[in-house]
């Protein structure tokens, strides 16, 4: 168990030292996300009531779409020199790639959304308050379920050639419960300011992290495969 | 040598790729010690074959006997040199050997990791980059990640492929010391002079079947060139 243990730690490092080296994906999907918000904070009345409910939506599209190019990448540094094949040569368990995998993406996505997150208060004019961190946890939560299906797929999808387009296509159809359970929960703490079912939406997105963590861990091995 | 228990028994080993069958029938036994170079055209399915007996490839028909374990168990045993490095660009050298260590379970992947590094020439630059490497010094670490775990057979897959003359005498010197402390290997090349400087057997693979075995008496350059290409007919 130790010994599993210190492998998702070492995977996960070593991916993370190697995102930190290359700094300019980091800094290429904090634009677009940032984008995203400025499209959108030109495209709608930011004063208005419209846009102030559209708002919780608006920030989960700015943190999912740059998270897609962040897990398409957790692959494809895999295969540009088949370390992935390097790693499968030695004896470590697929499932123990997976969550090490799973880590580094989902530390590296927490870290992007929170710069989002706060991007986002400025754009839409949301002040800095206790209930931002029911939405920090929000985003914690929703991020593992998010991540633990986009290291699936993306592995999936890493030796086809338009894995660029696929990835999303195979993703977002899986991830509408806790799509619906971000926004949702976003909307009770941002708009109506009240937490009333946010807990109900929390366990949902629980169920949902606990399941595809599950999941991968054990299928990785055929995902990987031959 | 043949009297010994092989290594490694290929036994009616076949791939087909949608229909194109990329290796065929192949039997083959390898034992401790061999150094064994398989050569043939391009497209003649050697790359298949070692990918095969690596277990990063599974034949459609046909199986593998490694030390006496199945072929999962034997993967670890195994070191491989392919077309890609397997190397991480965005590591230094010492990293890159040090992650490897760690999956490879070592106690102690750092001390691992510097012996390789002195073992290859490559101590001075072990704290670049590996994307500031030139492609010798690539080479040599692909070299140095494929022996960390100090496997029972090596394999290699046109090792020389875009080395200088300097770098292919270091690269040769090199694989001279493996066979020296009595590894075995596997090479292959459709380079005829690189190939029969080191090994004790040869194998030409055309069309995906092994159609010539020559042991160590047969493998006079021009004498086998002349039956090369009488066989392959290129």
């Amino acid at each position: 168990m130790l010994r599993q243990l210190v492998l998702i730690w070492v995977v996960a490092v070593k991916d993370l030292t190697i995102e930190y080296r290359s700094r300019q994906a980091f800094l290429n999907i904090l634009f677009f996300a940032l984008l995203i918000l400025i499209i959108f904070n030109f495209a709608f009345d930011p004063g208005s009531r419209a846009t102030h409910e559209a708002a919780p939506g608006i920030l989960w599209v700015a943190l999912l779409f740059p998270g897609v190019i962040q897990l398409g990448r957790s692959f494809q540094m895999e295969t540009e020199e088949g370390t992935l094949q390097g790693i499968m040569l030695s004896s470590i368990d697929r499932g123990v790639l997976f969550l090490g995998k799973f880590f580094a993406n989902w530390i590296f996505l927490v870290l992007i959304d929170l710069f989002i997150l706060v991007a986002f208060i400025v754009f839409f004019n949301f002040s800095f308050s206790v209930q931002l961190g029911w939405v920090v946890l929000l985003i914690m939560v929703v991020s593992i379920g998010f991540t633990a299906v986009g290291t699936i797929f993306s592995a999936m999808v890493s030796s086809i050639r338009t894995r660029e387009v696929l990835l999303p296509i195979l993703l977002f159809p899986i991830l509408v419960p806790i799509i619906l359970a971000a926004v949702n929960g976003t909307q009770e703490v941002l708009i109506r300011e009240e937490t009333q079912f946010l807990v109900q939406w929390i366990e949902l997105v629980i169920a949902f992290d606990v399941i595809f963590l599950a999941s991968g861990f054990l299928v990785f091995d055929y995902v990987v495969g031959d | 040598m043949s009297d010994s228990t092989p290594l490694l028994h290929l036994s009616g080993i076949t791939k087909r790729f949608e229909g194109i069958r990329a290796v065929s029938n192949v039997n083959l036994k390898v034992f401790p010690g061999d150094f064994l170079t398989i050569f043939g055209p391009n497209g003649a399915g050697k790359t298949t074959l070692l990918r095969i007996i690596a277990s990063l490839t599974q034949p459609t028909v046909g199986h593998i006997e490694f030390s006496e374990e199945n072929v999962n168990k034997g993967r670890a045993q195994v070191g491989y040199v392919s077309h890609q490095s397997f190397l991480y660009n965005e590591l230094t050298g010492f990293e890159n050997l040090e992650f490897y260590g760690n999956l490879y379970d070592f106690r102690e992947p750092r001390t691992r990791a510097s012996e390789m590094l002195i073992k290859m020439g490559l101590e001075k630059v072990g704290q670049r980059l590996v994307r500031e490497y030139s492609r010798g010094m690539k080479q040599r670490l692909t070299l140095a990640r494929a022996l960390l775990h100090a496997p029972s057979l090596l394999l290699l897959d046109e090792p020389y492929t875009g080395l200088d003359q300097h770098g292919s005498r270091l690269l040769t010197s090199i694989l001279r010391n493996v066979k020296e402390e009595g590894s075995t290997v596997i090479l292959i090349t459709h380079n005829l002079r690189e190939g029969l400087e080191l090994c004790s057997r040869a194998v030409i693979q055309h069309r995906g079947e092994l159609i010539l075995e020559a042991s160590s008496d047969e493998l006079e350059i021009s004498h086998f060139e002349n039956v090369y290409l009488q066989m392959v007919g290129d």
